[in-house]
């Protein structure tokens, strides 16, 4: 082989060790050769300071404040829950939380935002509504934000993933409820942003969208019997509007030990939306609605949330109606 | 009508239920003094009392009250007139299963059904107290018996349907014998809107919540409560539809395959998919009972509740485009470019083939052998290789001359990604390096102590990539530590990033999805061996092989299991995706082509030795190497 390479002229000549500066603690560097003089081709030269080769000696400066224009932006977010026409409790229950920071370090914003529909007479609705909010909200905190602001990055395989967290804690709210208000009931739609990450769990036919100005689409799955026989072609999405058991979920917390919570990872773009809300918003306002509304409001989240509940209201306001709009910073 | 006295004015509290509730012996009609409670629902209570007609016998008799909820009048006494009809169809029913009707009255917002009380249990509370299955035989003889009134139901003229086939509907009398109770009159007192509430009926077919019934209906229920005694599982606690989930034999190996098959195909959701007739059902039944094969072989199209397609080719079908030989094992993957493919070889030969005829163009030797997998860069014309004998060579695509090396200070395993005009490499030395394309000269490296065998993801702002003590680091792309996310074991499979996250396997048994801005883990997913695979991303999951000797297919958000594929041994090929279908490599010997929507088979082909590489894919062509020392160009 090796009098083949020297015969074609492949035998390496003029070696020339080269020892980025980058790296002063290693003792000694890899030897690299080049016999032919290859062409070169011309770099992105902002790429090209980036990598910094041959000779550069100086320490490059972190890629962000190249790369990524921080706009300083924090999670801007309205929220608004209304009893409706008809019904004389709010069963429904939020909450929101959110850290925005400024600083040399790279936080992400953070943001937990909850919407719950309780069910279940002499006010057991309303407190397995709540008491769920509480209870994610409480080991969210403990299990993300905390370790986040500890300054944590990374992990290791031993450490709960987020999606874990996220259903650890609807399950945890699942036995809280079932113990302390046995004969109530709840749904739960939570969502966790950091940067451009939604990490959403998920249980009963509150909904979660996504809205940006080329569309909306529903993050969410609702575990409602009209949904599942949707989902196998034995109704269609327009006869589920009136269907007489369209109220009927298969799931919710506080109904059996074993809960099993939707957990979903999703990318936010940069100035989207990401509206959570309850089923006395969804059932009488369309998809369309929803995403031109929030569009229309851009930055104003809080009067898009007014707007909402008071079409909803002006429909008739069948249940309690609560809504919370979240805007993703960044351009368009 | 009813003797309005025999009411009572407080209800007991041990017949609580529903307002004015009947009191212990009460009397009905003069006839039926009330002597328990058999059961209490939200539409009214059943009552056991005895039939004062026959003074020296002790005749029991069951007593159906239902109350008339509907607020509006007209409806109330349409209510009143649909029950009346109904009560005088099912007395004119004459079936040992069936309870035979004595009487029936109506007193104010009241309807009574009287008949015969069955001394026995419900299959719902026999099913909740046993902890054993249920022996097959005695299932076997229920279902005929189930089978036997139902044909006697939908052959009836006017046919009757009876819709609310169910355990808690069905009794076993002390006699053993199975009698079919409630034939859901009291829904004709049903009315009014109800809130958000939970449960479904869990047994009824799909068709019934468009207000249809026909005897598929029945069929399905019939299916629906088997698969409730069979496996133990509870329909109404499950997500609706979702028998196919939890396979009867899974749950109960007792059962025999045919009662399985029975019930599964009873269960389609299209009613045209299910047995037309009860009929259909008893002669099978009749046989698995007998033992032997079934005197009825089983229709088994649309037993299977997918749609039939073309999958499943005979591997003689698969045309092999070429095969060519090489000197030694090829344990890496092929690259292609402009109609040439490249592989690496442990005879140590970077090898240049046609793609069109298999013809060799070139071969570039090191002093190693080759376990790593090209990086073509077609700005500078040079294929980019590692090898065992601690160099990494830019060799020109064309005359396949070597244009630069790299000399590191242990072995190149790790397979070279070229992006942003860089070649970014690790080595068994410890480092990642980031070389110049054009010259190979050093832009940086890092030093992460231990060797790197695995491929280096980069992205627009990234470099990540795992390490042999299970560390995976994020770096920028000026080589500055970004984040570090720890595994247990090593890390070998290549990083793949989608939507703000980065997925990867880990010799710890686990595929991980980190967060790509500070490395926090997002879900894992544990398989039962080591993962050396590299996943891919398609269509909203995450794609790859397990030491266990599956193909896995994970939820991209959830990170939970949507098919796995079983093969004959371990699976350390990478996945390659082409136009609805995945292609791999299994230790099997055999080169998989999978469907991607279900997971299921397309093809196979079977090589002379395992196969860890990967494929690649090019025009319609599977270009992939075996240990049995062939590349092979396979038709996708």
């Amino acid at each position: 082989m090796d009098l083949l390479r020297r015969i074609l002229g492949l035998q390496p000549t003029g070696e020339q060790p080269v020892t980025p500066q980058e790296t002063p603690e290693t003792p000694s560097d890899p030897v690299v050769t080049s016999p032919g003089g290859a062409p070169t081709a011309p770099l992105d030269p902002q790429l090209e300071d980036l990598m910094a080769s041959e000779g550069r000696t100086r320490q490059l400066p972190p890629l962000e404040t190249v790369l990524t224009p921080s706009e300083g932006a924090r999670l801007n977010y309205g929220q608004f829950s209304d009893v409706g026409q008809i019904r004389d409790n709010n069963q429904d229950s939020m909450l929101s939380m959110t850290l925005s920071m400024t600083g040399n370090d790279q936080d992400p914003n953070f943001g937990l935002f909850i919407v719950a529909d309780g069910m279940g007479g002499h006010e057991d609705g309303e407190k397995a509504s709540a008491m769920t909010t509480h209870v994610i909200a409480k080991y969210v905190t403990k299990d993300i934000f905390v370790p986040m602001l500890n300054g944590e990055t990374g992990g290791d395989a031993d450490r709960p993933t987020i999606i874990e967290v996220l259903r650890n804690a609807v399950q945890k709210a699942n036995d809280v409820v079932a113990e302390r208000v046995p004969d109530g009931g709840t749904t739960a739609t939570a969502a966790a942003v950091m940067g451009n990450l939604a990490y959403i769990a998920h249980v009963g036919d509150s909904r979660a969208y996504i809205i940006t100005a080329d569309g909306i689409e529903q993050a969410t799955r609702d575990h409602s019997l009209v949904q599942r026989l949707i989902e196998l072609d034995q109704l269609t999405p327009e006869d589920a509007i009136d269907h007489p058991q369209r109220n009927v979920l298969y799931r919710a917390i506080g109904q059996s030990d074993n809960l099993d919570v939707d957990a979903i990872t999703r990318h936010l773009p940069p100035a989207s939306y990401l509206l959570i809300c309850s089923d006395g918003l969804w059932n009488l306002v369309t998809k369309e609605e929803l995403k031109q509304i929030v569009i229309t409001h851009q930055d104003n989240t809080q009067s898009a949330c007014e707007a909402l509940v008071n079409l909803a209201n002006e429909r008739g306001g069948t249940d309690n109606i609560t809504v919370v709009i979240i805007r993703v910073p960044g351009k368009k | 009508m009813v003797d309005t006295k025999q009411f009572a004015s407080e209800p007991k509290k041990e017949l609580l239920g529903v307002d004015g509730a009947l009191q212990l012996n009460s009397v009905l009609m003069k006839r039926y003094r009330i002597t328990g409670v058999l059961g209490v629902g939200g539409m009214g209570s059943v009552y056991q009392a005895r039939d004062l007609q026959f003074p020296s016998a002790e005749r029991f008799v069951a007593v159906k009250e239902m109350l008339n909820l509907s607020q509006d009048p007209n409806l109330r006494s349409i209510s009143l007139k649909n029950f009346e009809r109904e009560a005088n169809l099912l007395a004119a029913l004459s079936h040992p299963a069936i309870p035979t009707i004595h009487d029936y009255f109506t007193h104010k917002d009241r309807a009574y059904l009287v008949m015969e009380y069955i001394n026995g249990k419900d299959l719902e509370t026999i099913l909740n107290t046993v902890t054993e299955p249920i022996p097959i035989d005695m299932v076997l003889k229920w279902s005929i018996d189930l089978c036997d009134v139902l044909s006697y139901l939908h052959s009836h003229d006017p046919i009757i349907i009876f819709r609310d086939m169910k355990p808690a509907n069905i009794m076993i009398d002390n006699h053993g014998r199975l009698r079919l109770i409630d034939f859901g009159i009291a829904r004709t007192f049903q009315s009014g809107e109800k809130g958000t509430m939970i449960g479904t009926e869990g047994y009824s077919a799909p068709e019934q919540y468009k207000g249809m019934a026909a005897p598929q209906s029945d069929i399905f229920g019939f299916g629906a409560t088997l698969h409730h005694i069979l496996t133990g599982h509870d329909p109404r606690l499950e997500p609706p539809f979702t028998f196919a989930d939890r396979p009867i034999r899974e749950a109960n190996p007792l059962v025999p395959p045919q009662l399985e098959a029975i019930v599964m195909k009873a269960l389609a959701f299209d009613p045209d998919q299910r047995f037309q007739s009860i009929a259909e059902i008893k002669p099978i039944l009749e046989s698995i009972l007998r033992g032997g094969a079934p005197a009825v072989t089983l229709p088994m199209e649309g037993i299977t509740l997918d749609e039939p397609d073309e999958w499943g080719q005979q591997e003689t079908s698969i045309d092999t485009r070429w095969k060519f030989k090489v000197e030694e094992e090829i344990r890496s993957s092929p690259a292609y470019y402009s109609g040439v493919v490249f592989v690496g070889s442990y005879d140590t030969n970077l090898w240049a083939i046609n793609a069109e005829n298999g013809q060799l163009r070139w071969k570039f030797p090191t002093d190693g052998g080759i376990g790593t997998t090209p990086a073509i860069s077609p700005q500078e014309q040079v294929v980019v290789i590692g090898s065992d004998d601690y160099n990494l060579y830019a060799i020109d695509i064309r005359s396949g001359r070597v244009n630069w090396k790299m000399t590191a200070h242990g072995p190149v395993r790790s397979s070279p990604t070229i992006k942003h005009g860089h070649v970014f490499v690790g080595s068994d030395d410890g480092n990642l390096y980031a070389l110049r394309i054009n010259t190979g000269r050093s832009a940086w490296k890092y030093d992460a102590g231990v060797p790197i065998r695995c491929s280096p993801l980069v992205t627009d702002d990234l470099i990540i990539f795992g390490t042999e003590s299970g560390d995976v680091y994020g770096l920028d792309l000026s080589g500055q530590l970004k984040w570090r996310f720890k595994t247990k074991r090593s890390v070998m499979s290549m990083p793949v990033i989608h939507g703000g996250l980065v997925f990867f396997g880990s010799f710890d048994y686990h595929m991980y999805a980190v967060d790509i801005k500070n490395g926090w883990s997002v879900w894992r997913f544990r398989t039962g061996k080591p993962i050396i695979s590299s996943p891919i991303v398609v269509d909203e999951l995450v794609i790859f092989g397990s030491a266990d000797g599956y193909v896995y297919a994970l939820d991209i958000g959830s990170g939970r299991e949507r098919w796995k594929f079983e093969t004959g041994n371990q699976v350390i090929s990478s996945p390659v995706y082409s136009d609805g279908a995945i292609y791999i490599g299994g230790v099997d010997g055999k080169v998989y082509s999978i469907d991607i929507r279900k997971g299921r088979e397309r093809w196979t082909y079977t090589t002379g030795g395992p196969v860890s590489g990967s494929p690649c894919v090019a025009d319609g062509v599977v270009y992939i190497g075996s240990t049995d020392h062939h590349l092979y160009a396979l038709k996708a």
